[in-house]
């Protein structure tokens, strides 16, 4: 019998990040094992300082058996870091030009993939507000996360940020003041009700769950920066089914599609730095 | 034998990458990724400042992009930049590091595990300790680490940092520095 082989540290965690990513999905039925490595493992690794262990692969026992610990752990995966109306730019590119475009559907359906803590649903229901749209609009906000889904739906976050919302707001066209939006107490920010009533908040699993609605607008930023490329190109063909001809996709303005001639001939893009994509008109072209 | 070179840079550091690029051979073969800080939700105008000073081509890494031999890559701001296994780029919104993002730690790190011994690591000026964890993890798994020497920039707080985390193998002036990085590649 040969002699084992030394492994450096790093090898061997990413044997402790697979060995994980197999029992989560095993055991609770979340599929992390498309998503794209690098930054992934960082964000597991942290878990070993956080529960005090030594290495990762300690971790998959205890969150076998304590559906707590699983949770704990799925949250540190998924990442809901978002602000009202970042990147403003791309905020008035919505406000002047796509929305304006999508007012002559008789009905707005937009699907806002990946809800965070609800920044960006809000900030998509004040414009539509603001643009006299909410009435002909519904928006579906899904996540793989039900935490993160209750926690969007409460529409309730700490003043700590405000200042950089305010002026997010205004740099993204925004006459009007954030007591528009908000109701102040203790520190809090609670979305006034009106802009809660075309949201619909639905559990949703990008990897495995399916197309569920026509929409003429579908917003995922900052979503498909964690999958992998096959997981990413599933998940922009679910997209594409999903889109009424002529209907719109924005993803964050630092992801990027690198097959979209070969793979994805029925989307074609409209402007880089925002990543904006339009699905075409042309009837011929397969997804 | 190197295959790559990672650049960390901060406060003071713009002059310094600018004069580093102006000097290497347009046929400079290492693929270059550069962390600098800038400010979050601003257009990203370093890559046509260095562009300006370089023929070799510059660019805004863009996330599953395949990294290509020659080219000098900048994080985007806003963005923590990674290397996968697979040699491809990667971007990530995680939450910031040591109060920046991108972070130069992140990158150093990531491009440690992935060319281990084939790195090179550089450092050049900073106000802050971002890169001090990333050039220890380079040093660790047998990567070439570069510091420029403190007394060269008022913005020393970086480079101090970097030298107390880890046994880097040259304090160096700006000049010097050009001379190695040029050096290796010939080789």
């Amino acid at each position: 019998m040969s002699a084992l082989i030394k492994w450096k540290n790093h090898h061997i965690e990413d044997v402790e990040v697979n060995l994980l990513l197999h029992a989560l999905n095993e055991r609770y039925g979340y599929d992390f094992t498309g998503y794209a490595k690098a930054s992934l493992k960082r964000r597991l690794l942290e878990l070993v300082s956080y529960f005090d262990i030594e290495h990762l692969s300690q971790l998959i026992p205890i969150m076998l058996y304590d559906e707590a610990v699983a949770q704990t752990v799925i949250n540190s995966i998924s990442v809901p870091t978002s602000d009202f109306f970042r990147d403003p730019f791309v905020w008035l590119h919505l406000r002047t030009h796509v929305l304006p475009e999508l007012a002559s559907f008789p009905r707005i359906n937009i699907w806002q993939a990946g809800c965070g803590h609800g920044q960006e649903v809000y900030s998509l229901a004040i414009l539509l507000h603001e643009l006299g749209l909410a009435k002909k609009s519904h928006i579906f906000c899904t996540d793989i996360n039900p935490e993160f889904l209750d926690d969007a739906k409460k529409g309730c976050w700490s003043t700590r940020n405000a200042d950089i919302w305010r002026e997010n707001y205004q740099k993204s066209g925004g006459n009007g003041t954030l007591s528009d939006f908000f109701i102040e107490q203790e520190n809090k920010m609670f979305i006034r009700a009106n802009y809660k009533q075309n949201i619909e908040f639905i559990q949703h699993n990008l990897v495995i769950d399916d197309v569920f609605k026509e929409v003429q607008l579908v917003i995922c930023r900052n979503v498909l920066l964690y999958f992998g490329t096959d997981l990413q190109n599933h998940v922009l063909t679910l997209f594409t089914r999903s889109l009424e001809r002529g209907g719109y996709l924005l993803l964050g303005r630092g992801e990027n599609i690198l097959n979209l001639k070969e793979q994805h001939l029925q989307l074609e893009l409209r402007d880089t730095s925002l990543q904006l994509y339009r699905k075409t008109m042309d009837m011929d072209s397969n997804v | 034998m190197y295959k790559m070179l990672v650049i960390g840079l901060s406060a003071g550091g713009t002059p310094l990458i600018r004069q580093l690029l102006s000097a290497l051979p347009k046929n400079y073969s290492l693929p270059i990724a550069i962390v600098a800080h800038l400010p979050e939700d601003h257009p990203n105008h370093l890559d046509k400042v260095l562009d300006a000073v370089t023929d070799l081509p510059v660019r805004t890494a863009r996330d599953k992009e395949p990294i290509i031999t020659g080219h000098v890559y900048i994080a985007p701001s806003g963005y923590h930049l990674l290397i996968e296994r697979n040699h491809h780029f990667a971007l990530s919104h995680d939450k910031k590091v040591k109060c920046v993002r991108p972070s130069i730690d992140v990158l150093f790190g990531s491009a440690a595990e992935v060319f281990e011994n084939n790195l090179i690591a550089v450092i050049l000026s900073g106000a802050n300790s971002d890169g001090a964890d990333g050039v220890a993890m380079v040093k660790k798994l047998g990567g070439l680490c570069i510091v420029l020497n403190p007394e060269d920039t008022v913005f020393n707080t970086m480079p101090n940092a970097v030298i107390r985390a880890a046994e880097v193998d040259y304090i160096a002036s700006i000049e010097d520095i050009i001379s190695l990085l040029v050096c290796v590649d010939e080789k």
